[in-house]
């Protein structure tokens, strides 16, 4: 299950605070190129897989490799470039001080001028590292952590404190360093910007892995769209089930709550039925809310 | 790790509130407390007239703000901040961000000594041989080291909110109690008693022996030894369980 090809590998890894298991018998194994998510409401475990593979933590059990060897190796091989949630920056330098420290500290550095300006932050150079407003200091992680040729990029919650345009900007580079045949990881939890980032999404939930797939995979499986709208006289309630793409379906009184993968084709062909739905709305569905009809199914399914 | 002691260096040249207090400082109580005095006044009991006793006693002051104030404070605000925890996806090995702290401590610490020197020789004619000085520079900024370590302890143990007003304690009790800003000798008996078996005093007594030229007495060899042992090893030990906790 674990071989050396893999850049990341975990096996049977636990982690509990207390009483607690923030990390619950996760394996995976991600492969040289992918852009990886790893999705996951607050709570549910994403900061301390990332902890356990940078080796910031020691796993209570299991083992964790990167490029087949402990993570620690694989920082001092300069393979591993990674930007914490809870990374912080030395006060009272500057921007451009900071990077060149990055750089000088990479076995393999590019030059400090190339990674201030991959990271969109060459007219901050100057500034003190304590005068940053939140989503310019993410940036200056980010900045430190691709300082070099690193092969994995780890990133915790990187747009947390960006601005829209920041934020695609951010996306944008990271495309490109994942063009350049990097593996790149990244925890979030945006459905969405895993969605229009990752080629393969992790779902994370309480320590454990609940899905592994694409992004259209596992919106399918959650069953991404809530469809509501009421109803006038009977309800035809085989009819409704029968709807395509329908995920879940609740009636109470006049009122018809449906999930769905697919909320345009569900909704045309609910008027194909001959029904005059009122009040109808159709709303996305909250990544916790998309959890739930994950572990429910997945509860189900073990039943 | 020579990236981050620059660094650390160039951060320290920068702040002035702490350059002050480490490098002017000293050399301004100094002349606060000799300026007045008779150049051939003696500390009783130590063959040495006040100027040249103070001048060690400013030195070793000076030393111990610039290596015990700047690191503990900053350890402890940067681990807390995740700084310590950033450095630890570098390649920069465990202990350099200690090593770097301690290192770029000691170039601040003298300059700080040497002012004093400098200023009790040149306004307070205090007349040393060659050798004097030369020991006494080295012994002060050697002896800093069991400061240092006190300070990295400190940042290890105290959270980011706690640190100073800890830090602050500690400085003032071992500079006052220790006899850096007046000699013990003008203490009571008891508190004297207490005195000499503290780090600082032993400390200056290193420089005062220099000054007197004779051997040391063991027992403030020993006070300092053994202080280094239980700070650094405190240190080490703190350090290791922040590691695995963080």
């Amino acid at each position: 299950m674990t071989t050396t090809a893999s850049v990341v590998a975990f096996d049977q890894v636990s982690k509990a605070y207390d009483a607690v298991r923030a990390v619950d018998a996760l394996t995976l194994a991600l492969r040289p190129g992918e852009t990886v998510a790893l999705l996951g409401p607050n709570g549910a475990g994403k900061s301390t897989a990332l902890d356990l593979l940078l080796g910031l933590k020691k796993p209570d059990s299991g083992t964790v490799r990167l490029f087949g060897t402990g993570p620690r190796e694989a920082i001092v091989a300069g393979r591993v470039g990674a930007m914490l949630q809870s990374g912080g920056l030395m006060d009272g330098v500057t921007v451009a001080e900071l990077v060149r420290l990055a750089c000088a500290l990479h076995p393999k550095p590019y030059r400090p001028s190339e990674v201030l300006a991959r990271a969109g932050i060459a007219q901050l150079a100057d500034r003190r590292v304590d005068k940053l407003s939140g989503g310019q200091a993410q940036r200056v992680r980010f900045a430190l952590a691709t300082a070099g040729e690193s092969d994995l990029i780890v990133l915790d919650e990187p747009t947390t404190g960006m601005d829209v345009t920041t934020r695609q900007a951010f996306w944008a580079t990271m495309r490109e360093q994942a063009g350049q045949g990097r593996t790149v990881l990244f925890a979030t939890h945006y459905l969405e910007e895993a969605d229009a980032a990752a080629d393969r999404v992790l779902v994370l939930h309480r320590g454990r892995l609940l899905a592994d797939g694409t992004a259209a995979e596992i919106k399918a499986r959650a069953g991404a769209r809530r469809i509501s709208f009421d109803l006038e006289g009977a309800i035809d309630r085989p009819a409704l089930r029968a709807l395509p793409f329908l995920t879940a379906l609740d009636v109470s009184g006049r009122t018809v709550r449906i999930r769905s993968s697919d909320a345009d084709a569900t909704v045309h062909a609910l008027y194909g039925l001959g029904v005059y739905p009122r009040n109808l709305e159709v709303a996305g569905l909250g990544l916790e809310q998309a959890f739930v009809a994950l572990t429910t199914a997945e509860e189900a399914k073990s039943r | 790790m020579n990236s981050l002691i620059k660094l650390e260096l160039t951060r320290a040249l920068r702040n002035r509130k702490f350059l002050f207090f480490s490098v002017i400082y000293p050399s301004v109580l100094f002349l606060i407390i000799a300026g007045n005095a008779d150049s051939t006044a003696q500390v009783p009991g130590t063959g040495l007239t006040l100027p040249t006793y103070m001048m060690v006693s400013m030195a070793s002051f000076g030393a111990l703000t610039a290596v015990l104030m700047g690191n503990s404070e900053r350890i402890a605000k940067e681990r807390e901040g995740g700084w310590v925890r950033q450095l630890r996806l570098t390649t920069l090995p465990g202990r350099g961000y200690v090593l770097a702290k301690t290192a770029s401590a000691a170039v601040v610490s003298l300059p700080s000594l040497v002012i004093v020197f400098v200023i009790a020789a040149a306004v307070k004619d205090v007349r040393l041989d060659a050798w004097q000085w030369l020991a006494l520079t080295g012994a002060i900024w050697a002896g800093s080291l069991v400061f240092a370590a006190l300070g990295v302890a400190i940042g290890y143990l105290a959270s980011g909110d706690a640190v100073r007003p800890i830090t602050m304690i500690t400085y003032f009790g071992l500079s006052l109690l220790g006899g850096l800003w007046m000699p013990t000798t003008t203490f009571p008996a008891w508190l004297q008693d207490i005195a000499k078996w503290l780090p600082t005093h032993a400390y200056a007594a290193l420089g005062q022996a220099i000054e007197q030229s004779r051997a040391p007495h063991v027992q403030d060899v020993a006070v300092l030894v053994v202080s280094f042992a239980l700070f650094a090893g405190g240190a080490a030990w703190l350090y290791r369980k922040d590691t695995l906790k963080a």
